[in-house]
């Protein structure tokens, strides 16, 4: 019944459009993120696992002297 | 010191990128393509940090082939590693916004193809260090494999200019312009995924470091 008025029928479209394309930018920032974050985390896992190497290997330097 | 350095530019471009992301999202709609556009305050800046990155290995690769100190070395592969993770969201948000204003997600014209080749070559790069076990040799083959990759980067660059594409021209470079506070939220930008790259490969240079030293504590293990 709405959609019969020009000036409503107009606005669903409009909104529509609107909300298709927040969708897209939103994917976007969302990827843009994600990608940094999980590159990120990968840095501060390999951090925390080459710290244990490090002790390790002291320890065991430590040992055999 | 350096640390505190660096998490004072880590700092930095956080703050810029909230203040930013805030007051590009209070921009109008661009006349032609709606509030997607806006996906390029992030997808131009992600591949300047990402040239920056290679320009940056390139001259650390030649810097370790005429001194042969394994310091550029190691900031090459740092800078590479942090370049190729900009690369891949460069290629990732330019596919989500091609979608939406093209209706596709990909095309095998000369930017992206030339882009992908760029992604392909890093990623070899890095490959190629596991797969060499003497460090001399590794760093040496990688110096000269990246000088070869770096031959990419101006055709990605400039693949605009020279072939037509499907990839929209340059706005500065084609005599187009944003309107002046636009400029001012997408050179902002800029700055702040630059100083994210520096802060990201300084930390990953440090794990270089690190790496060396678990190497010469390895040598010293096996001499006693």
């Amino acid at each position: 019944m709405f959609l019969t008025n020009p000036i409503l029928a107009q606005l669903v479209t409009e909104e529509a459009r609107l909300q298709h394309q927040y969708e897209f930018l939103s994917y976007g920032l969302t990827a843009a993120w994600v990608i940094l974050a999980v590159y990120v985390l990968m840095m501060v896992s390999r951090e925390r696992k080459l710290k244990r190497e490090i002790a390790s290997l002291r320890a065991m330097l430590e040992e055999r002297k | 010191m350096r640390e505190r350095i660096v998490y004072l530019l880590g700092i930095a471009a956080l703050v810029i990128l909230t203040w930013n992301i805030n007051a590009i999202a209070r921009l109008p709609e661009e006349t032609q393509q709606g509030v997607t556009f806006k996906i390029i305050f992030f997808h131009v800046p992600m591949w300047a940090a990402a040239i920056t990155a290679a320009c940056t290995a390139l001259l650390a690769s030649v810097a370790f082939l005429v001194t042969k100190n394994f310091k550029y070395d190691a900031l090459a592969v740092a800078v590479t590693e942090v370049g190729l993770a900009f690369t891949t969201v460069g290629l990732v948000t330019g596919s989500i916004w091609g979608r939406e204003i093209w209706g596709i997600w990909w095309t095998w014209d000369a930017r992206l193809t030339s882009a992908l080749v760029c992604w392909l070559l890093y990623g070899g790069y890095l490959m190629l260090r596991k797969a060499i076990e003497e460090p001399t040799q590794r760093a040496t083959f990688s110096a000269v494999f990246s000088i070869f990759a770096f031959l990419d980067v101006p055709i990605v660059v400039f693949s605009i200019k020279w072939w037509r594409t499907q990839h929209p021209q340059p706005v500065f470079w084609s005599g187009g312009s944003f309107p002046p506070d636009w400029t001012h939220h997408f050179l902002w930008n800029m700055v702040a995924m630059v100083l994210l790259g520096v802060v990201m490969t300084s930390v990953r240079l440090r794990q270089e470091e690190a790496q060396r030293e678990i190497d010469s504590l390895r040598r010293t293990a096996h001499a006693l």
